[in-house]
């Protein structure tokens, strides 16, 4: 579970997510998305703030942290040479999950993601809807209680979307704090219980969708979005109005 | 981190690298194919090329003998006819002489021919044809040295002495010339002797005495510096294996780091809890693997080729590649490797893809490439320098060990050096691998790596220190050498011993510190007084007296356990006392005690052991305190404590190693107890002063203490110190609290 500290990253940006809540971190493309994303894994060292997570502090505790921490992104790949059940392995080892227990996990998750048909094949003979499933899976071989997904969808058909769909569904199911970034806002919609609207490294609107509907006036996140981009270009510096956190 | 080296996780995280770059076909090629098809085809360019111009003589091509003047070139032309009517009496019928038809050998122009009868190639045996030639503007010695000969000849006096039938037959006075070292010139020089025997055989048989004088009398000089055409040639082999090497494990650490990179791999392994380190120590380790792999195939496979043609004895002389030879390389390419390979690591950690990869790749290849041709000159001396230039130590290394015995110091320092550089540009590889500066594609993880921290911090970490030693080995190699080699008296001598001392280990690790923020009171161990965690003042106080009791007894008795150990191993043929080989001991002896004592004392108990400690105890001592259990890191830095001490001047003192890692141990243990820098400075100050003080007294002195062999103390003597040293160690487990309670700093 997430205990929301303030997070002040890229520019006072400040959120906090729930047990089993997705939220939806939203934005066009460079609006600073990702940057934030790495700051939560503590790729990027913020110059002020920190992340909490189950009472860890990024600043003071930067591994448990990664421990806890699940990222799965669009540019994720595989290991060709590998077979997927060494590479989930491999990554089990990494995050430093005890052998029995990541067998046990990789028996659940083979089920669940429907991947057991081709656990002992190369990743490289894998279709790309099959590595899809091998990502998803391997972003949960250490059952982290938060997960970051950095443009799940991104570059994948109607199929390859729904299974991202029906895998946050999953998320939220197991009691998970999801942080979906992506610029797909009718996807976002969907799928999240409260946004983020991000742009120009800050964030814009912050809540839930009726929040942001009685805020903005407008019903959907697109329209919310285009009006800020336009409010932007007509260099109407509006104060910044985050959301209280 | 502790996570990552138990249950055999950091096995199963090499394994994976490992198997991502041995199921790729890209690296089998490289590992097996290579080789299968590199050495033959290499064997048969060379083979073409060295057998033609290094080998012996061919059978065609006639000997070609150098006279100053066509009277010169008419004695020898008849002394060799002698040569052919010897042989045509039957006295050598197995001998086959023909004439061959004229042949011109060297350049037309430095060659006249003198008469007919010298016109021609006059072939003894088969093996065996002589050609006479007087060279043209310049002299014999010359030509001889230009390769235009294979043998000069000079004639002395020419007598006519009557055969016993009324025939008259010559004797000659011949001096040959051949160059040493050249098996043409040295088969010329032999088959000419050959020739000249058989005059001499034939002319006992005609006169039928065996105590005749013989009738050609010769003298052979050698000219020319003896010039060993196997040895430039030996080296081209070690430089085939590294580039080899080198081949093997350019695929896979590309493909580990880079490649990671392009599959869309290496964020999802950043993003993990496991540090970095731990990451490229595995890809690391399986680029070794795979470098090494390809060595053995590579040195397999040329052994071979070498073994079972007659390449290997044309290289590397009589002996070939043997399978000691073999035994001796192995290790170099498996060090080469592990040197190699972080440096390949560090310079792909910064490429985001494969033709980046590549491209800064290419460049450092042919840097590299530059100062290993220089291996291949003639005559290339493997010196003490060398033995610290990267890359070009071991393939001057490989190359003696081929072609016989390497000198141990610089095949020393070339081996301790790379290992040293191996670790730093795996500290250097280790912080530029997943660099976020890579990942989001700013180039600025260089200079962030060497710049100042930003904060404070009170012990170095283990990178500091493999920078810092790859730094200061080769230096303190250097400047030793060198100060070995200036012609100074001897009390200069120590003073210039004693100021390196305190600029390499003092001055400059204080700097080093300064600039990498580390706080001096923790790092060098500083602290003054009882140690921190001791309790009430009173009890303190005692802590810090008993630990100074236990330095100054440590002190008093380790020096004679010192010199016992160093004595034994003398005496057990690892190396001799350096003051025995730097000269003779009584010479010294008499010199040193020219000098006032408190020089000696200064220069060479107090200042090394300031300088030592602050270093040894402190700066390695802490950086390995930093990771590692006290106990290890005592054993690790009284090791790197040893291996400086192996080098003494321009000379290697192997000897010293055992005697100085133990007391390394002692001051180490001293260290940690006691939380300070001090106890440690006063016992290595009492030791070194009493090791010294033993060269003020003469034989006859030392003949009272030590008995008649003036060699080992008298075992009361022993024994007592190691009661002294027993009693240093049991105080000090007494007096002091146990450091493993408490945090390193």
């Amino acid at each position: 579970m997430v205990r929301g500290q303030p997070l002040i990253a890229v520019d006072r940006i400040s959120f906090q997510v729930g047990e089993g809540e997705v939220f939806g971190l939203l934005g066009p493309n460079g609006a600073g998305k990702t940057t934030t994303l790495r700051m939560v894994m503590g790729l990027l060292e913020p110059d002020e703030g920190f992340v909490e997570i189950e009472g860890l502090r990024t600043d003071h505790h930067a591994s448990l942290i990664r421990h806890r921490l699940g990222l799965i992104s669009t540019n994720d790949g595989v290991y060709p040479w590998l077979s997927v059940r060494e590479m989930l392995m491999y990554f089990a080892d990494l995050y430093a999950v005890d052998v029995e227990v990541a067998k046990q996990r990789l028996e659940e998750l083979s089920d669940l993601l429907g991947i057991r048909s081709f656990l002992d094949q190369r990743c490289s003979t894998l279709s790309t809807g099959q590595k899809q499933r091998v990502t998803l899976a391997r972003g949960l071989m250490h059952d982290p209680p938060v997960m970051l997904l950095d443009e799940p969808t991104r570059g994948l058909d109607v199929v390859g979307s729904q299974t991202v769909f029906e895998f946050i569904e999953l998320l939220k199911k197991r009691g998970k704090s999801v942080v979906l970034s992506t610029h797909r806002l009718d996807e976002a919609e969907r799928v999240c219980d409260r946004f983020g609207l991000l742009h120009h490294g800050t964030v814009r609107y912050e809540g839930r969708l009726e929040d942001l509907r009685a805020l903005t006036g407008k019903t959907h996140l697109v329209d919310m979005f285009i009006d800020l981009i336009r409010s932007d270009q007509e260099q109407k510096i509006e104060p910044s109005v985050a959301g209280a956190s | 981190m502790q996570e990552y080296f138990s249950k055999g996780r950091l096995g199963r995280l090499c394994l994976k690298e490992l198997r991502e770059s041995l199921r790729d076909r890209r690296t089998i090629i490289t590992l097996i194919l290579m080789p299968i098809l590199v050495y033959p085809l290499l064997s048969m360019a060379l083979q073409r090329l060295i057998l033609g111009t290094v080998s012996g003589p061919s059978d065609k091509q006639a000997y070609v003998l150098g006279a100053a003047d066509e009277t010169t070139a008419q004695v020898i032309a008849a002394a060799l006819r002698e040569t052919q009517r010897a042989a045509g009496e039957g006295i050598r019928p197995s001998i086959d002489i023909v004439r061959l038809p004229p042949r011109s050998v060297g350049d037309d122009s430095t060659s006249t021919e003198p008469d007919e009868s010298t016109n021609q190639a006059i072939r003894i045996h088969r093996d065996a044809a002589f050609s006479l030639v007087v060279p043209d503007g310049l002299s014999v010695g010359e030509a001889l040295r230009n390769g235009v000969l294979d043998l000069a000849v000079q004639v002395g006096t020419v007598q006519k002495r009557a055969l016993g039938d009324g025939r008259s037959s010559p004797v000659f006075d011949f001096e040959m010339e051949f160059r040493e070292g050249d098996p043409r010139s040295e088969a010329a020089m032999l088959e000419f002797r050959k020739a000249m025997q058989l005059v001499n055989d034939y002319q006992s048989a005609m006169l039928r005495g065996p105590s005749i004088p013989p009738a050609v009398q010769l003298l052979a000089t050698a000219v020319g510096q003896r010039m060993d055409p196997t040895a430039s040639l030996a080296g081209v082999l070690p430089l085939v294996l590294i580039l080899m090497t080198i081949t093997g494990a350019v695929y896979p650490a590309i493909d580990l780091t880079a490649g990671e990179r392009e599959r869309g791999t290496m964020e999802a392994m950043i993003a993990t809890p496991a540090p970095r380190f731990i990451l490229l120590l595995s890809k690391y380790v399986a680029v070794v693997t795979v470098a090494v792999l390809t060595a053995l195939a590579n040195l397999f496979a040329s052994w071979v080729t070498l073994s079972t043609g007659g390449l290997g004895k044309a290289l590397l002389g009589d002996r070939g590649f043997s399978f000691w030879a073999l035994v001796q390389i192995l290790p170099l390419l498996v060090i080469f490797a592990a040197f190699f390979s972080a440096i390949l690591l560090a310079m792909c950690s910064f490429a985001r893809s494969f033709k980046e990869a590549q491209a800064y790749l290419i460049p450092v290849m042919l840097v590299s490439l530059a100062p290993a041709l220089v291996t291949l000159m003639p005559n290339i001396e493997f010196s003490t320098l060398l033995g610290i230039v990267p890359l070009v130590n071991i393939l001057l290394l490989s190359r003696d060990i081929m072609t016989g015995a390497p000198a141990a110091l610089p095949a020393f320092a070339a081996v301790i050096s790379t290992l040293m550089y191996a670790a730093a540009a795996l500290v250097v590889a280790s912080r530029l691998f997943g660099a976020e500066s890579a990942t989001a594609g700013s180039q600025e993880s260089w200079s962030e790596m060497f710049q100042r921290p930003k904060k404070w911090r009170e012990l170095p970490d283990l990178g500091e220190l493999a920078i810092y030693l790859a730094f200061l080995f080769p230096i303190f190699f250097i400047v030793t050498n060198l100060a070995g080699q200036q012609n100074l008296s001897i009390a200069n001598r120590l003073w210039t011993n004693a100021a390196l001392l305190l600029i390499l280990f003092l001055l400059c690790p204080a700097c080093f510190a300064w600039y990498r923020k580390l706080r001096y009171r923790s790092t060098f161990l500083l602290h003054f007084g009882a140690p921190v965690g001791s309790g009430p003042a009173w009890l303190g106080a005692i802590r810090w007296v008993g630990g100074l009791v236990a330095a100054v007894l440590l002190g008093l008795g380790f020096w004679i356990i010192a010199y016992e150990v160093l004595k034994t191993l003398s005496d057990w043929g690892f190396g001799k006392l350096s003051l025995e080989r730097s000269g003779t001991l009584d010479q010294l002896t008499r010199e040193f005690r020219q000098i006032p004592f408190w020089i000696i004392f200064a220069t060479s108990a107090l200042i090394p052991a300031i300088a030592e400690e602050f270093f040894f105890r402190g700066f390695v001592l802490s950086a390995f305190r930093h990771r590692v259990s006290n106990g290890r890191a005592i054993l690790y830095s009284a090791l790197i404590f040893g291996v400086f001490h192996v080098i003494n001047g321009s000379t290697l003192s192997i000897e010293r190693f055992v005697p100085t890692l133990l007391i390394g141990l002692a001051l180490g243990l001293l260290a940690v107890r006691t939380r300070s820098l001090w106890p440690g400075i006063l016992t290595h100050t009492i030791h070194n002063g009493l090791l010294f003080w033993l060269t003020r007294f003469d034989k006859q002195e030392l003949e009272k203490w030590l008995g008649a062999d003036n060699e080992h103390f008298p075992w009361i003597w022993i024994v007592g110190s190691v009661l002294v040293v027993g009693a240093g160690l049991l105080v000090l487990w007494l007096s002091t609290p146990d450091p493993s309670h408490e945090s390193p700093t």
